[in-house]
């Protein structure tokens, strides 16, 4: 049986708008589960359906066997850490963190211990009498953790957890989660828009589009096997070119000829997709590949960023920056370069 | 800067301050039925005004009547002015402006609609009538109740406004964290909105408090001929026997008075909207 | 009148203060005036039109002379003569007020003196009305006033007003407190000269459930829901009453009624003494003074001033009435006028 269990959700406003169009997804004891997917797409009413925050149109939410569908965010059990923390200005760290077990009607000894544990757990247990404002973001963050998880939660929900945090923290903070989360078991459904932060953290990950799931799976699943267009292009980063198969290769719509392994692919409009670090460059006569014209180079320091003219078509390329010495390190914009890549890397993906 | 500051600093102070001093140096002159007054210093205008029980009890009406209409209001304010506050739609503008709207008619004009509603051949009674239920009508107006009906009445919008201008600042995911970790809505009301909101209270219950203790054209107009207050007892004093030493020494306790209220109402209120 | 003063005597307290406290401004005003402008100090509303109409364009202009309405309540107009009389030059050439008000002005000195060659009209003023320091412009009488239908025979006697039979149909206007507290006087032995008995009176009020009703637009209303049967105010007002359908007659008692005159006077120190006299003069033109009866139901101050008959049946008093009216003694009432309020707020109302 699914920890948390969530059947043909949707959400349609008044006004007409529908956020979320027939959502399935089920998450197994503590598995942590990403929404991802770009702003409006869905992710966020899920999460607040599932916290009682929003009134969902349609569909089921069972949390541990419990249907909740249409309970009061009250009587849910779920812990949610926000994207503003949301702590209580008026207590004092110890307090907000126990407000759920007082609410729990947890006994004085008991809450007070179970405080300081959890206080310990995100080491801020030396705070404890301050007030949130005398908090850093960070702290204030672990205090909002450090609140959800002391009651012991069926369910924990983050909404987008990281993006107050500067990039530093961030990394930081993101790989405490991650520990505390599978030290505790806990079954955890996150939201976020950083591709990053879903692909290290999570089990597994949903991608949202205009309020549908376009694929959910593994990190690998969705970054080696996108199952389109869309998602191919928003877990990580990947050259796609609309064409069709033509005579066992991909024939741009442009005409120009790429490598690939047709497979199973019919013969109807199709997307090339591929990652722009599964291509290699070389340079010199004895060079083996596509001719093609270097047009631009980005260094970013361990990598370098190269887009280059293949026929009509133009390829991201990303290689391990090249040491000096390497052919590939003096060449210029405008040069002639070969491109390769293994036809298996190619994904061919319906054009929709 | 300073020097268009300090010019327009020394007129508003001028402008305030002025006739607040003339009004004091009044208060210890002594009466004249024939050249109105004296130049004096005597401390008899007070004297009376405080061991007088006729206006003693003038006094403590007005108290009970502007906290009693205090508490009301803010009961009465704290529901809309939440809703207004978490309204999200592009009604909310409409509806601020609407709540604003009261304040655009005069206390006078809207004292009327109330002796309309509230007269023995008004409206209510009328209604109680025609329904059956009554066979005299219920006297209502020019009573105590009808009123702090009317200051309530009049005295609402400020209070409203003010609340939502808090709370709107009160993020809403406080209240949804609560709601999160189990708090009912009652309890996230206690624990989380009301603490929140005292400074909002405060500011509105003390704004509320001071137009109650000056209201003057309510008490007129609802309490009637029978019932005092402090301002119509002031303007009395000033209008119909020109007694303006005396005028003068009951406003200033009107004000001391109110000044005293507010300030045990912040101290009280004040150390609880303010943690450590 | 008494509507117009209590709908804007606030908001003009604050400007007749105001003005008190800074003459300088206002006489410093006048002085580029000209010197056939004539500054009118009056009520505003149905007075003040009254006065422009029959007055200032009927018989000032064709004279030459321009008239300024200076429009406020009685209490800064008053304020403002008091506060101006030590000034060379005042703002007002023409001050229309009760004549208490007029008594207290010329009380402190602050009002010029009518002559027969200054207001040569004086001449023809009824006896009983004339003063050094003012002329009356109109009057009535604060009368009984009742429902026709509920008491069939007039009032004669002022001791009506305490019939046992008539317990809670009593209504009194808190703004004639002076006069209520006369009549209350009178009932029990006192005099214009002596109030003290008045309190007998009030408390006899206060056993009947007499009620206190807080405008004369009120007392009017009382009268025509029945709420009230009897109420002493002006005679004029209860001609106004009846002329729009509320069955009131009005009746002067055996004992008398108290008599309530407005005036115009002349500051000593007003810019334009003169043409402040000719003024005064035209007030009491017969034309004018006909025109005020048939506007507002007072009654002509002068004897060649003739009603239309069907009016003066309505509104006019006998000679025998004339004789009964009281003589206000306005330096008792001047000197008491804060023990009055108090005695009236304490006793009866408290």
């Amino acid at each position: 049986m699914a920890a948390l269990d969530i059947q043909g959700l949707e959400k349609t406003y008044a006004n007409g708008f529908t956020a979320v169009a027939g959502l399935d997804l089920k998450i197994g004891k503590g598995e942590l589960v990403s929404l991802l997917g770009p702003s409006g797409c869905g992710k966020t009413t899920t999460l607040r359906m599932v916290a009682g925050f929003i009134d969902p149109t349609a569909g089921r939410i069972t949390i541990e066997g419990r249907e909740v569908t249409h309970l009061p965010a009250h009587a849910r059990d779920t812990g949610m850490v926000f994207q503003s923390y949301a702590l209580f200005p008026h207590m004092s760290v110890a307090q907000n963190v126990a407000f759920g077990l007082e609410m729990r009607k947890v006994g004085r000894a008991e809450r007070e211990a179970r405080t300081v544990e959890a206080l310990k757990r995100v080491q801020l247990d030396h705070l404890a009498e301050r007030y949130p404002r005398q908090l850093s973001g960070g702290q204030q963050q672990r205090v909002a953790l450090a609140r959800a998880l002391v009651v012991n939660p069926a369910v924990f929900l983050l909404d987008e957890p990281l993006s107050n945090l500067d990039a530093k923290l961030r990394g930081e903070v993101r790989s405490e989660i991650r520990a505390l989360q599978q030290a505790l078991g806990l079954t955890t459904l996150m939201v976020t828009h950083d591709q990053e932060e879903a692909l290290t953290m999570s089990d597994r990950l949903v991608v949202m589009e205009g309020g549908r799931v376009r694929q959910a799976g593994t990190a690998e699943d969705l970054y080696e096997r996108p199952a389109d267009a869309f998602v191919a292009n928003f877990v990580g980063r990947s050259n796609l070119i609309r064409g069709r198969l033509a005579e066992g290769a991909f024939e741009a719509a442009s005409g120009t000829r790429l490598a690939c392994v047709p497979g199973g692919a019919g013969t109807g409009p199709l997307v090339f997709a591929l990652r722009p670090e599964r291509i290699g460059l070389s340079v010199g006569d004895d060079a083996t590949g596509e001719p093609a014209v270097l047009k631009e180079i980005l260094y970013l320091g361990a990598q370098t960023e190269y887009v280059v003219a293949l026929g009509a078509e133009r390829l991201t390329v990303i290689r391990p920056t090249p040491a000096a010495g390497d052919p590939l390190h003096a060449a210029r914009p405008g040069d002639g370069v070969r491109a390769r890549w293994t036809p298996e890397h190619v994904r061919l993906l319906p054009d929709t | 800067m300073a020097a268009l500051v300090l010019p327009a600093g020394l007129l508003v102070l001028l402008l305030l301050g002025a006739p607040m001093a003339l009004m004091a140096r009044y208060s210890f002159n002594t009466y004249d039925p024939l050249y109105l007054m004296q130049e004096a210093f005597t401390w008899a205008n007070y004297t009376k005004a405080v061991t007088d029980e006729f206006y003693r009890d003038i006094l403590f009406t007005t108290l009970w009547v502007s906290l009693l209409s205090t508490f009301i209001t803010t009961l009465l304010a704290f529901g809309p002015a939440y809703w207004l506050a978490r309204m999200e739609s592009s009604w909310k503008s409409k509806l601020t402006i609407l709540t604003l709207f009261p304040l655009l008619v005069g206390g006078v004009v809207r004292s009327a609609g109330y002796i309309a509603l509230l007269g023995n051949e008004g409206a209510i009674n009328a209604a109680l009538r025609g329904l059956g239920l009554i066979s005299h009508p219920i006297a209502m107006l020019y009573t105590p109740f009808a009123v702090v009906v009317g200051i309530v009445g009049v005295v609402l919008p400020y209070m409203v406004l003010t609340l939502a201008a808090v709370i709107e600042g009160i993020p809403r995911q406080a209240e949804e964290a609560a709601a999160n970790l189990g708090a009912r809505p009652s309890t996230v009301f206690f624990r989380v909105l009301l603490p929140l909101s005292l400074p909002g209270v405060l500011a509105g219950a003390t704004l509320v408090f001071i137009l109650c203790m000056n209201a003057y054209a309510t008490p007129v107009l609802l309490g009637g001929p029978k019932f005092h207050m402090m301002a119509p007892a002031v303007y009395d004093q000033f209008t119909r026997v020109s007694n303006w030493p005396f005028g003068a020494a009951l406003a200033f306790i009107l004000l001391v008075v109110t000044i005293l209220m507010t300030s045990i109402g912040s101290l009280l209120i004040g150390r609880r909207a303010r943690p450590a | 009148m008494t509507d117009t003063f209590r709908l804007t005597r606030r908001a003009l307290l604050a400007a007749g203060a105001g003005a008190a406290l800074t003459p300088a401004f206002s006489a410093s005003r006048l002085m580029a005036a000209e010197a056939n402008e004539v500054v009118v100090g009056t009520w505003g509303g149905d007075f003040g039109n009254t006065l422009k109409m029959a007055v200032d364009d009927a018989i000032m202009k064709p004279m030459g002379y321009t008239v300024l309405q200076e429009i406020s309540g009685p209490v800064p107009r008053r304020t403002k003569i008091l506060a101006e009389r030590m000034n060379r030059r005042g703002s007002l050439d023409v001050a229309c007020l009760a004549d208490f008000d007029t008594y207290a002005a010329s009380a402190v000195g602050a009002l010029a003196d009518v002559t027969r060659e200054r207001v040569p009209n004086s001449a023809h003023v009824l006896p009983f009305l004339r003063k050094s320091y003012a002329i009356p412009q109109i009057y009535s009488a604060h009368t009984i006033v009742y429902n026709k239908e509920m008491i069939p025979t007039p009032p004669a006697s002022i001791q009506e007003l305490w019939n046992p039979k008539y317990k809670g149909k009593i209504g009194l206007s808190d703004f004639l407190y002076t006069t209520n507290m006369a009549y209350a006087a009178m009932a029990n032995g006192g005099s214009m000269s002596d109030f003290g008995p008045a309190k007998k009176g009030l408390e006899a009020w206060k056993a009947l459930d007499a009620k206190v009703l807080a405008s004369t637009e009120a007392v009017g209303a009382a009268l025509k829901s029945g709420e009230i049967w009897m109420t002493i105010i002006a005679a004029a007002r209860g001609y106004m009453w009846s002329q729009q359908g509320i069955p009131v007659g009005w009746s002067i008692a055996e004992e008398g009624a108290f008599p309530t005159t407005y005036e115009a006077c002349v500051p000593k120190n007003a810019r334009n003494l003169d043409g402040g006299f000719v003024y005064l003069n035209a007030m009491l033109d017969p034309s004018a003074q006909t025109a005020f009866s048939k506007k507002m139901g007072y009654l002509p101050t002068v004897t060649n001033a003739k009603l239309d008959p069907d009016l003066e049946k309505l509104i006019g008093f006998t000679e025998a009435q004339q004789q009964r009216l009281w003589t206000p003694d306005l330096s008792y009432i001047m000197k008491n006028q804060a023990q009055l309020l108090d005695t009236w707020n304490r006793d009866f109302k408290g």
